[in-house]
């Protein structure tokens, strides 16, 4: 027997006057000044409203909010291992559909959402977000991507670009770019084998309407649904931290990042430029591309080039072993 | 109407979920737990028992889906074995420091190697000091019966805390026998609906589960745990007296006794193997042996005043070890090192020796608890045990 | 018995209550070695600082007339001045204002 668990329509939000004015992510949180993760948090939760339930895999969105016994978090929150955060998940949606079935839980399914880094989603959570995204959970799955695992001091995650400098990719004599693995395409790995999944996005802290949009049209999608979400972290990458939602739009500007929608199997790009800058304006800004050589930065933007022609489509990028020299 | 079947031990574990109208199962396929989520699958997919079945990717992933639907109110019920017990691990701690009632049913096998299916209870042993309350089954009986009284337990507002509800894979988990079950009534009078009070995530009354905390509030939030199990005994005591009268059963809570009185030598045993031990002091006492048996039911919390008071009165007490504990104090188990604690502060103490038997699966057959009698025998009469350990059958 | 102080305790299963509007036990306002600094004169409400500020220390009055700044949180990082759109807000060093944050009271 199934009966409507929920009914809810959150409306768009047409322009920056009308977003809530209620935080759910309220200040008094120990992330560091200038924060992208922190930022689209606040985004996200004002966009979900009160009736969510927010889960918090390890990661600098756990450990430098959740700190000392007092949390910024105004919904029901709740802790999850840096692994599973796609599996808790599972469980308390499948909890709230059984008790409204049998009558224990007055009221509609909660929003479930579930804010993972990039290590968190598709690492070492890879295999609880895909099972999750596999069963049909309803459940809104968020990456914040903030490149790296910050929490831990800056070690390379597979969203790391190219040639980033992270504490366990130095560049050196031997290893002059640093990282010399490509990413990982965070939403393809969503996209490209999970049939319960119809509603796939990516957004960046740069353009906030946008981002706060796509997670009403997630929360309103029945099922599990994904949201790649671009947040800079000024300490991670080595920049001034007023420059967050700057890097972040420049990122979108130079095709570094992609803003595009899947919705059952459709493309959609937003905030396309009609020219794309070149790369490199991006990769001055921040200290962590600061060794790139010539050669280094040409492979980066002909792997940029090939991407923003066909975006969702994995790009052919050369594959050297992780210790080739 | 209450009724015999015959059931082997996963099957009597799922007639105890089906009963319990657990909410939220998740599973995993490993053997030889196995069999106990298929009875399950089936009593879900024909509308016999109203859950959500969740096929999680594996263990991890089990202990954390029934980790957010029990944080989110629901009655929940996971189960592995061997290597499927150790890759959980991670989630054991979280589940028992947020005081969720989880259980978990683990039907023993061996780790890898030797990567075989038989039981030792290493696996699941391995977890004994997560905060997780722990106990063997001997019989499918037992294990249906423990089942119901493990949930009754952990749910209690006054313990809320998961538990690790045990039998030993094959000699139990597949080996049937005759099972009990009561009525629907009986099970409803016994075990309430499972309602989490004010712990859980609701929006309307928002917490924040799990943040980190200052380390000068690390010692008091472990001494919670330890307090939860400091109040545990009369709670167990109550439950199983409440069982035992509901459902016409006559459990101990703690220990069990087997031909103990004027006994001289006693095995001190946990699970599975406690049937062969019962036909060999049986035999024993044919030949004019003085043996008898002491059968532990629950593990963690430990019943250190009761198994003082039951092996007090032995002269020598060999303890079957069923785990492995390398290099630790007692040089082979982990229940010895438990034993002889329990018994330190008696002004009159047995003596104690250990014989590490049935591992890897190995059965313990009725000759080498003869050996061991022999050898508890010896120790008697000279009042002194020659070693902490033997390895039964593989040393004279 | 145990005797826990008070300023010690933990809740029950590492529960703790949800904040309301913000937490005061993480008190941040006093991180900052700039603040932003604004002129109404020149604001438009493009709404740019309320929604770029991380920690959500931008906020419309309730009359929704002027924009808000919230001295006990915000931790200075600036986000606001450099996504101002017409140079209504501008940086100025902490410790020259007379309630100017000098030192950490306690560490959290």
């Amino acid at each position: 027997m199934s009966v409507p668990v929920k009914t809810q329509n959150l409306p768009p939000i047409k322009k920056l006057r009308n977003i809530p004015k209620e935080e759910q992510y309220v200040p008094g949180h120990r992330t560091c000044a200038g924060c992208g993760p922190a930022l689209q948090y606040k985004l996200v939760a004002k966009a979900a409203g009160p009736n969510t339930i927010l889960l918090g895999p390890t990661g600098c969105m756990y450990v430098a909010n959740a700190s000392y016994l007092c949390t910024p978090y105004q919904v029901p929150w709740i802790h999850t291992q840096i692994t599973n955060g796609g599996a808790v998940a599972s469980g308390i949606e499948a909890a709230y559909q059984v008790r409204i079935r049998k009558g224990t839980w007055k009221g509609e399914l909660p929003n479930i959402i579930v804010m993972a880094g990039d290590g968190g989603a598709v690492d070492i959570g890879l295999q609880a977000m895909s099972a999750l995204m596999y069963r049909g959970h309803d459940v809104l799955f968020v990456c914040y991507d903030n490149e790296s695992y910050a929490n831990t001091g800056i070690q390379t995650s597979p969203t790391t670009p190219y040639g980033g400098n992270t504490t366990f990719t130095p560049p050196g004599k031997a290893v002059p770019e640093g990282k010399k693995l490509f990413p990982k395409d965070v939403p393809q790995l969503v996209i490209g084998g999970h049939p319960a999944v119809k509603y796939v996005a990516t957004a960046s802290v740069a353009y906030p309407l946008d981002l706060m949009n796509k997670v009403r049209k997630a929360l309103n999608q029945k099922g599990p649904t994904f949201l790649h979400i671009h947040a800079p972290c000024p300490k991670g990458w080595k920049f001034d931290e007023s420059k967050t939602v700057e890097i972040a739009r420049l990122a979108v500007q130079t095709g570094m990042w992609s803003i595009y929608e899947w919705v059952n199997g459709e493309f959609k790009y937003q905030y396309r430029p009609k020219e794309f800058k070149p790369v490199r304006e991006y990769l001055k800004t921040q200290k962590r591309f600061a060794h790139l050589q010539e050669e280094h930065i040409a492979k980066m933007q002909a792997f940029v080039d090939a991407r923003v022609k066909t975006p969702g489509v994995p790009v052919n990028v050369p594959l050297p072993g992780p210790r080739e020299a | 109407m209450a009724k015999e079947m015959t059931l082997s031990g996963c099957a009597a574990a799922a007639q105890a979920v089906k009963m319990a109208k657990v909410d939220v199962i998740c599973s995993y396929p490993i053997r030889p737990y196995t069999a106990a989520m298929m009875e399950l699958a089936k009593l879900v997919n024909n509308g016999e028992l109203d859950a959500e079945f969740i096929h999680g990717e594996g263990e991890h992933a089990q202990l954390a889906v029934v980790y957010g639907a029990s944080a989110a109110g629901a009655r929940v019920f996971t189960g592995s074995a061997g290597v499927g017990v150790t890759y959980a691990f991670e989630n054991y701690s979280p589940i028992s420091g947020g005081r969720l009632p989880v259980q978990m049913m683990i039907a023993d096998r061996a780790l890898d190697p030797p990567g075989d299916f038989g039981s030792e209870h290493t696996d699941v042993m391995s977890a004994r000091d997560q905060g997780w309350i722990m106990g063997w089954a001997e019989t499918p009986q037992e294990v249906f019966d423990n089942h119901l009284i493990n949930y009754r337990i952990g749910e209690d507002k006054r313990v809320m805390l998961p538990q690790f509800v045990c039998q030993d894979g094959y000699f139990v988990s597949h080996i049937p026998g005759k099972v009990k079950l009561p009525d629907q009534a009986q099970v409803d009078e016994f075990l309430p609906p499972y309602d989490p009070g004010d712990h859980v995530l609701d929006p309307k009354k928002p917490f924040s589960h799990g943040p980190q905390i200052r380390p000068d509030q690390g010692t008091i939030m472990d001494l919670q745990r330890a307090q939860a199990f400091l109040d545990l005994p009369p709670v167990i005591e109550e439950v199983i007296d409440s069982y035992n009268r509901i459902m016409g059963r006559k459990y101990s809570p703690w220990v069990e006794e087997f031909m103990t009185e004027d006994a001289e030598i006693a095995f001190f045993i946990m699970g599975a193997h406690t049937a062969t031990a019962r036909h060999a002091v049986r035999h024993l006492r044919q030949k004019g042996v003085k043996a008898g048996l002491v059968k532990l039911r629950f593990v963690r919390p430990w019943p250190s005043q009761q198994v003082a008071e039951a092996l007090s009165k032995f002269k020598a007490v060999g303890v079957i070890e069923t785990s492995t504990s390398y290099g630790g104090s007692m040089r082979g188990g982990n229940l010895l090192a438990e034993v002889r604690a329990s018994l330190y502060d008696l002004p009159k103490r047995p003596l104690t020796t250990a014989f590490m038997a049935g591992l890897g699966g190995d059965v313990i057959p009725l000759q080498e608890f003869y050996w061991m009698a022999r050898k508890l025998e010896d120790a008697a009469r000279a009042g002194r045990v020659e070693k902490p350990v033997y390895w039964a059958g593989l040393e004279h | 018995m145990f005797d826990i102080p008070k300023e010690r305790a933990v809740p029950f299963g590492c529960v703790t209550k949800a904040p309301v509007g913000e937490q005061p036990m993480m008190i941040t306002g006093n991180w900052r070695e700039y603040r932003p600094v604004i002129d109404h004169e020149k604001c438009n409400l493009c709404m740019n600082c309320i929604v770029f500020c991380p920690d959500a220390c931008w906020q419309l009055d309730d009359a929704e007339e002027e924009v808000v700044w919230n001295a006990k949180y915000c931790k200075g990082c600036l986000v606001c001045v450099n996504e101002c759109t017409t140079e209504a807000l501008t940086k100025a060093y902490e410790l020259d204002f007379p309630d100017g944050v000098v030192r950490l009271e306690k560490p959290f």
